[in-house]
């Protein structure tokens, strides 16, 4: 076997072996990603899967437990709302007009139980104006990646 | 003020559009005056972006809301130097930061003595200033850095708190220089791709042995590619003069010195210039994108350091085609070899650069980052796709020319190994392109957007990581153009047999990982192999029945410094590898509640909640949660993770708290709780975290090391490469030493 055989086939395996394990990595990762009004619309085929959801917190819709893990809240939809309930750890700047994603279910009641709240990191390019928390308000629980 | 900084913008505009004119017209019309012209305009533009800059600066130091730039990204709390770093923070200001490094890296490249880019100067400091007429273009139509505030407020929008950090200081700068270093190895393949002269010979390629047509300069004397044994010449150390005859005979192309050099543009020669910007490139934006991980992983208190987002990936994927341009330029100039993937790999790491810009600025991407959503980033996108598109037909017009001069002669050469390694980079860049475009593309094509998470990066950064691993922990025992001779084969023996002990010496540490196993015996590898160089050199290895002789290991460091300086940017990505392998698979998560006085007992810790603690400062309130952490065989140590107020901008904030070792990061977040008594923690323990920090400075001075100049009055004997004068030493089981010479260069 010449040389140019016995590399094109130690990168037929490599690429083969990336490929095959890429395969795997996609079909357990992938999800929709949707905006709160695409998830209002395609509500009925999306019952079955996880789905990540990004949207503004309306006005006078958040409540947040006690012990800061759990919080309720609906995400501005065009003219109408969706529901969101979540549990676990909350961002510390979870407030109301601010963007976020949600990881999680649509249930059959068209309330989105989410698994994960995620405030969007004001990266470079863009600067945002403040908004939510207060001075008064006690600290709270933030998850947030780059 | 803005009146006057639009001006400079302006000046910059018209000073770098009549550059690239008058460099692409004066190369190709042999102009002297059209030549000197572009180079006092592009002066003229680098003048005036830096007044530019100056004015942005002054006014962000001075909070002049007058500018609507300084009014969206600062305020009067904002100490000085973050306000000077939303200079880079804004879209125009980053526009004109990447600008400006553009003109000084031009203007360097230009007049840079050292420069090998010969006759390619001139096109390539035109096709450089007509990128960066473009970028001022951008600027002067689309993203005004000088834009006047309507109604000046009275004060400014604000930093955003997670941007208040020290390393934002220096991050994205660092980035943007990187990304305009990359426009020159792009601007020297364009040029040489343009301007390189197509003759019947080139056609066959350039054998050994092929009679060529008479050079450029028109001396007609007819030539003959050479032929030298390399391994065949007498070998001695320096330092005692000593000669005695290699073993190994294994004849080679001098590439370096293959009269191919005069004949086309394409030639080991635009290798030799190409390589140190590209290295310069590389090392900056490594350190761009290592800095950012470190950013991430110390404020945005989520215990991560990368999260494959967009952003993310849009800097590494130029980061991992760049990488592998580095080393195809060395195995084009040493061996021959990869002549074409060097050259696609110009041309798509700057393209890629400019996708970077695309994804950050067009908002078409489903990100945790909020970006721009202003037409500037399709400009971007067009760029792309018309270098993509320029380049493919580029490439395939002078695809005669593209021929490498040879074939990898064995599978265990230095080059076979440098090809599987750019296979599995070009893999994962691929990858991480893929996953970052599946979202818009599933849109366009599925009519819904689709998003690929974590597992599926991860999936693809194993087999490919190990492979690179594997490939680069072999490279240095390995020669160019041959199998491994004797001597060679038993310095693998040892350094696979010290493998074998670390992954044995894991296993019996407690690691179970497959994966993490075979990280540390190649990691181990990749550090062993260097030494085992080193040694063979020092000791001048002989093969069997050879006479053993030492060599100074100083004089042989300095010698041989380019080759030790890759070694030691292996050593650091070896520690790389490390450090994601470890805080990957080993890093444990707890989330919990606790009371004031309570202990709990944690991962061999002891943690004791002593008390909440508020600072009152200018601009925040700062809550610190005081944790005093015990462990055996360490000193007791006090951690205080903390929420912030940020008052400008009316928002909480966390300071995670992190102790660091060699062998893992203690990190604390605090989260809410109500009231003094209790505190919601989240404690990670994520192991080896520290080895990654190491390996951004190892690199760093690897690529220093590197790039430092020789001395420019070498000896003779030490110039002599291909010459009459005196051999060289060399470690003839290595390599030959012109390649050596010529890697390095």
């Amino acid at each position: 076997m010449t040389t140019g055989r016995k590399l094109a086939l130690a990168g037929i395996v490599v690429v083969s072996v990336t490929g095959y394990m890429a395969y795997l990595g996609a079909s357990s990762s992938w999800q929709y990603y949707l905006t709160a009004e695409e998830c209002l619309a395609h509500a009925a085929d999306l019952s079955h899967g996880r789905i990540r959801v990004c949207g503004t917190i309306a006005t006078g819709s958040l409540r947040i437990s006690q012990d800061h893990r759990e919080a309720s809240f609906a995400l501005e939809a065009g003219a109408g709302q969706l529901a969101v309930t979540c549990t676990g750890l909350l961002p510390d700047n979870l407030a109301e007009r601010i963007d976020v994603v949600v990881e999680g279910r649509l249930d059959e009641a068209c309330v989105l139980r989410g698994e994960k709240v995620l405030t969007r990191c004001a990266s470079k390019y863009k600067s945002r104006a403040a908004a939510g928390a207060t001075p008064d308000a006690a600290p709270s629980g933030r998850e947030i990646a780059t | 003020m803005t009146a006057l900084g639009e001006l400079c913008l302006l000046t910059a505009f018209v000073a770098s559009g009549y550059a690239a004119f008058a460099g692409l017209a004066g190369r190709s019309g042999n102009h002297p005056v059209l030549r000197s012209g572009a180079l006092w305009a592009a002066v003229c533009a680098a003048l005036a972006l830096a007044a530019t800059v100056a004015v942005l600066t002054w006014a962000l130091v001075a909070r002049d809301f007058r500018f609507q730039y300084v009014a969206d990204y600062s305020d009067n709390l904002l100490p000085w130097h973050y306000a000077l770093s939303a200079l880079w923070v804004g879209q125009a200001g980053s526009l004109l930061v990447w600008a400006w490094f553009l003109a000084v890296l031009s203007l360097a490249f230009r007049l840079w003595p050292g420069n090998a880019a010969g006759e390619l100067r001139e096109p390539a400091f035109g096709l450089l200033m007509a990128y960066l007429c473009f970028l001022v273009a951008v600027m002067v139509f689309g993203a005004d850095p000088m834009l006047p505030s309507v109604a000046p407020p009275a004060k400014g929008s604000g930093l955003s708190p997670l941007l208040q950090h020290p390393v934002m200081l220096v991050h994205p700068p660092i980035i943007f220089l990187g990304y305009a270093a990359w426009s020159v190895p792009f601007a020297l393949a364009v040029a040489a791709l343009l301007t390189t002269r197509v003759a019947g010979a080139e056609r066959r390629g350039c054998e050994m042995g092929t009679e060529l047509p008479p050079d450029a300069s028109g001396e007609g004397e007819r030539r003959t590619a050479t032929t030298r044994p390399h391994f065949a010449t007498s070998e001695r150390c320096p330092s005692r003069g000593g000669t005695r005859e290699a073993i190994t005979t294994s004849p080679c192309t001098d590439i370096r010195h293959t009269e191919c050099a005069g004949y086309d543009r394409l030639d080991a020669a635009w290798a030799k210039a190409a390589r140190p910007w590209a290295l310069f490139a590389w090392v900056v934006l490594g350190s761009g994108i290592l800095l950012g991980a470190q950013w991430a992983y110390e404020v945005l208190g989520w215990g991560g350091y990368w999260s494959w987002d967009p952003v993310e990936n849009g800097s590494l994927v130029p980061w991992l085609t760049g990488t592998a341009l580095i080393h195809c330029l060395m195995a084009w100039k040493c061996a021959g070899v990869l002549k074409r993937t060097a050259l696609g790999l110009a041309l798509a790491t700057f393209g890629l650069c400019n996708f970077a810009t695309f994804l950050t600025r067009s908002g078409i991407f489903g990100s945790l980052h909020e970006f721009s959503r202003s037409p500037i980033g399709w400009l971007f996108l067009a760029l792309m796709l018309a270098i993509a598109l320029g380049g493919i037909a580029l490439m395939v017009w002078r695809r005669s020319m593209l021929v490498p001069q040879r074939r990898i002669s064995s599978i265990g050469s230095r080059e076979a190994m440098i090809c599987l390694g750019v296979l599995a980079l070009v893999l994962l860049a691929v990858a991480a392109l893929a996953g970052t475009t599946a979202a818009p593309l599933s849109r366009i094509l599925l009519g819904r957007t689709i998003v690929v998470g974590q597992p599926f990066y991860n999936n693809v950064l194993v087999p490919t990581g190990l492979c690179l691993l594997a490939a680069m922990a072999a490279v240095p025992l390995l020669r160019w153009n041959a199998s491994p001779s004797l001597s060679q084969k038993r310095l693998l023996l040892v350094a696979a047999s010290a493998a074998v002990l670390a992954g044995i010496g894991a296993f019996a540490a407690g690691v179970r990982h497959p994966i993490a196993l075979a990280v540390a015996g190649l990691a181990t590898l990749s550090l062993v192999a260097p030494l085992a160089v080193l040694v063979g050199q020092v000791f001048n290895l002989p093969d069997p029945n050879g006479k053993l002789e030492t060599c100074p290991t100083a004089g042989l460091l300095a010698r041989y410094r380019r080759q030790y300086a890759g070694f030691l940017i292996h050593c650091g990505f070896a520690c790389l590898a490390v450090g994601v392998t470890g805080s990957s698979l080993g890093t444990q998560r707890h989330e919990l509640t606790m009371t004031r006085g309570e202990t709990v007992a944690w991962t061999g810790r002891s943690i004791l909640y002593v008390d909440l603690i508020e600072h009152e400062l200018p601009d925040k309130l700062v809550v610190h949660a005081q944790l005093e952490i015990s462990q055996e065989g360490t000193k007791p140590y006090v951690l205080l993770p903390a929420q912030v107020l940020y008052r400008s901008q009316n928002t909480w904030g966390t300071e995670v708290a992190i102790h660091s070792t060699w062998s893992e990061d203690f990190y604390t977040i605090l989260h809410a709780g109500e009231g003094r008594e209790t505190v919601n923690l989240t404690l990670i323990a994520s192991p080896m975290v520290r080895w990654m920090w190491l390996a951004g400075w190892i690199g760093a001075a690897g690529a220093v090391i590197g790039l430092w100049p020789n001395r420019r009055h070498t000896p003779a004997s030490a110039r002599s490469v291909g010459s009459n004068g005196p051999a060289l030493q060399r470690p003839h089981w290595t390599r030959a030493p012109q390649h050596q010479d010529a890697a390095h260069d």
